[in-house]
């Protein structure tokens, strides 16, 4: 769609690289590398009906590093504090949780099932990782719903809530727990009567390939780790 | 079935049933709820004793092959189920793959997949419905993919376990024409369900069930003539119904009037009222297609949706989004979002601003809920759900309620018993609304109906069979 700029990746590209970038980004990488790989989830986004939310995350994270580089060195007292933790958790987490949205939204759990399968994945241990897949796009639904049935109990964002921010986490997370047992239990029932249990290996209508994208973009994110880990070794060896 | 006789702990669920389903036939199994029928369907199709297990007595035979003894697997390839929540008996996130689901399991040929997927998107129309996120369909539409996605294993039996639980009526006649569809192909249907006015011309025989037994039988002759709520059962014929309330409950009902009620999805507009003027303290029924703009409404009206900036005018007060959200409560379909508790009690006295044992002990007393008072909210039936939200809604003196499809996969006692509480809340001076595809539970408590399509509030009427009939009846 769109320009046929767009592209998908390989479920397994995904993985890889969500992996790498959640490794490196809690390490402090020099800001060359990091800024080749903030770029990653960027392309990813881009290319694939995401375009609002790639630019709003490139936004952002500039906006987080400005701050970082030029203002904080400048910024005391409580606005240095704030702006800290704004600048920093941004900076480091939205890669991540960009990359994450990226392989969540695009990649069907067919996809999924059927990439794992190609890599000799035992089924046991792709199909509960699929049913977990399958399940956190109906966690943010709930959540949208626990959220509006607090507002009418008149716990939104006001002083009453805010008093004991425990039992609203409470109240957010038994629900959820209820719905994913019996969610668990219904799927699994549904799927063992449609022959998921079969020991044959499954057939896919949808061929899951490597694509050249799939080697560039794991290529960058390779090379970048290589470069981190040969000057994470070479620091290690001087001191 | 020979001499079946099952229970899951304690209770016999089960007992002693024999049965002999004919290749071909229409099977309709009906009685209260917990009466087995479901236990019945898991037999059938091998759930028990795959998943559900215990104490288990008597032989299921499929083709004179015992079924507990062959692989789940196995049993798929003859046997299909297609059951009651649509959410959850889909193991993808979008439609194509989830058609071709069950095939792929059965490690079909890819070029044979690719045929089943053409046919069966032929025979059940949904070429539309491909490539789409199951977020984004509607329950009726939901429930397609799922028949298509059975369908295109090819199963000689079908398995229907309450299928048209969240249907609106036209999408449950469309229902009835898939059942048709396969009848025509010459395959064995067994259909549990509450909702019986879709299956009065496809079924062949009917099977009651009491308390785990088989205690009638009958065939689709039989069964029309039968008095269903003697039994305990849903109308096979809503002609028969004639409505309870031919008139308001108050004698001079005062109105509330709801100006400018607008909500739009990115561009596409989905709640368009200008104007309308709605009875105060009656039971309104909120009728229309899937997807007309019935819950977005219900949320508007809530005060949910921050960008609709619609106004209630009650009592001379125009009322903006923050006072509607303390004035409404809704009780969600899904009732498990909104109890968040440790017992009934606390439940209640959450929702008071200040903690008033007596107050909470009167309320739960007057809903018959005061014997379960210590009990966790989470451990409770499905209708005790419902009547604590309604508990906590009147202890925090809401004057608005509004019901999301309360009684949807609800046996006759059970919708009884949400349309007492449903004129126990008129007579407290509460205002309902009750979003509904229920017509039974309309003719049972409802005074006004707001019609809606499209977004748009298309009629707002006092109670009136003609026009309900209308919208209920001709939809096929």
């Amino acid at each position: 769609m769109g320009l046929g700029l767009n592209f998908t990746l390989d479920p397994k590209t995904k993985i890889i690289i969500l992996a790498i970038l959640s490794f490196m980004v809690f390490n402090d990488v020099s800001l060359y590398i990091s800024g080749i790989l903030v770029l990653i989830p960027f392309i990813c986004l881009f290319f694939s009906n995401h375009k609002k939310s790639a630019i709003i995350y490139i936004i952002a994270y500039i906006a987080a590093k400005y701050v970082q580089i030029y203002i904080l060195p400048t910024a005391t007292g409580l606005l240095a504090i704030i702006l800290i933790t704004f600048s920093y958790t941004a900076s480091r987490m939205l890669p991540i949780i960009m990359m994450g949205y990226y392989t969540i939204t695009t990649t069907k759990v067919s996809e999924f099932i059927a990439s794992m399968e190609k890599s000799n994945i035992p089924k046991d241990i792709i199909i509960p990782v699929s049913v977990v897949f399958r399940y956190i796009p109906s966690v943010f639904e709930e959540i949208k719903l626990i959220t509006n049935a607090m507002k009418m109990r008149g716990f939104g964002l006001n002083i009453k809530s805010l008093k004991n921010p425990l039992k609203l986490i409470e109240f957010y997370m038994i629900p959820i727990l209820i719905s994913a047992v019996k969610t668990a239990d219904e799927l699994s029932a549904a799927s063992l009567t449609r022959g998921l249990s079969n020991p044959e290996k499954r057939t896919h209508l949808l061929e899951v390939k490597f694509t050249r994208m799939d080697y560039v973009l794991l290529a960058l994110t390779i090379i970048g780790f290589g470069i981190y880990a040969f000057n994470f070794l070479r620091g290690v060896a001087i001191a | 079935m020979r001499d079946v006789s099952f229970s899951y702990d304690k209770d016999k669920n089960l007992d002693n049933i024999n049965v002999d389903i004919r290749e071909g036939e229409v099977i309709l199994l009906c009685g209260e709820s917990g009466c087995g029928k479901t236990t019945i369907t898991r037999f059938l199709n091998g759930l028990i004793p795959n998943f559900f297990d215990g104490k288990r007595q008597g032989n299921v035979y499929l083709n004179d092959e015992l079924i507990s003894e062959m692989p789940i697997y196995e049993i798929s390839k003859n046997v299909g189920s297609v059951f009651q929540n649509p959410k959850t008996q889909f193991f993808n996130v979008d439609t194509t793959s989830e058609v071709v689901f069950g095939c792929e399991n059965l490690s079909m040929p890819i070029d044979d997949i690719q045929n089943r997927l053409d046919n069966v998107v032929d025979d059940f129309q949904i070429s539309h419905l491909l490539d789409k996120s199951i977020f984004k369909l509607s329950g009726g539409e939901k429930q397609k993919i799922a028949c298509a996605s059975v369908s295109a294993v090819h199963p000689d039996i079908l398995i229907l376990d309450e299928p048209s639980s969240n249907l609106d009526s036209r999408s449950s006649w469309d229902f009835e024409n898939i059942i048709r569809k396969w009848k025509s192909q010459g395959k064995t249907v067994v259909i549990a369900e509450h909702k019986l006015f879709f299956l009065s011309d496809v079924v062949d025989r009917v099977l009651f069930l009491n308390n785990g037994r088989i205690t009638d039988e009958w065939s689709i002759e039989e069964f029309r003539q039968i008095n269903h709520r003697e039994f305990g059962l849903r109308q096979l014929n809503l002609e028969n119904l004639t409505c309870k309330r031919k008139e308001y409950y108050s004698d001079s009902p005062e109105f509330m009037e709801l100006k400018n009620f607008r909500f739009h999805y990115g561009k596409r507009q989905v709640l368009d009222i200008d104007d309308v003027k709605i009875p105060k303290n009656e039971v309104i029924a909120i009728i229309g297609k899937n997807g007309a703009g019935k819950s977005t409404f219900a949320n508007c009206l809530c005060g949910l949706k921050r960008s609709c900036k619609g106004q209630l005018i009650w009592d001379n007060d125009a009322l903006k989004r923050n006072d509607r959200l303390k004035k409404t409560y809704m009780v969600m379909q899904d009732v498990n979002h909104q109890l968040f508790t440790e017992s009934v009690l606390d439940e209640v006295l959450l929702s008071m601003d200040d903690e008033n044992f007596e107050l909470a002990e009167e309320i739960l007393t007057n809903l018959n809920l005061i014997h379960l008072k210590d009990a966790h909210p989470m451990a409770l039936s499905g209708g005790e759900k419902q009547r604590v939200a309604i508990a906590s809604a009147i202890a925090s003196e809401k004057e608005i309620l509004i019901f999301d499809e309360p009684t949807s996969g609800l046996d006759l006692k059970n919708m009884m018993k949400v349309s007492e509480n449903l004129i126990y809340l008129q007579k407290l001076g509460i205002t309902s609304f009750i979003i509904t595809h229920d017509y039974e539970l309309i003719m049972e408590a409802c005074s006004h109906v707001l019609h809606m399509d499209d977004g748009r509030i298309v009629d707002s009427y006092k109670i009136n069979e003609e026009k309900l009939k209308k919208f209920f009846l001709n939809s096929n």
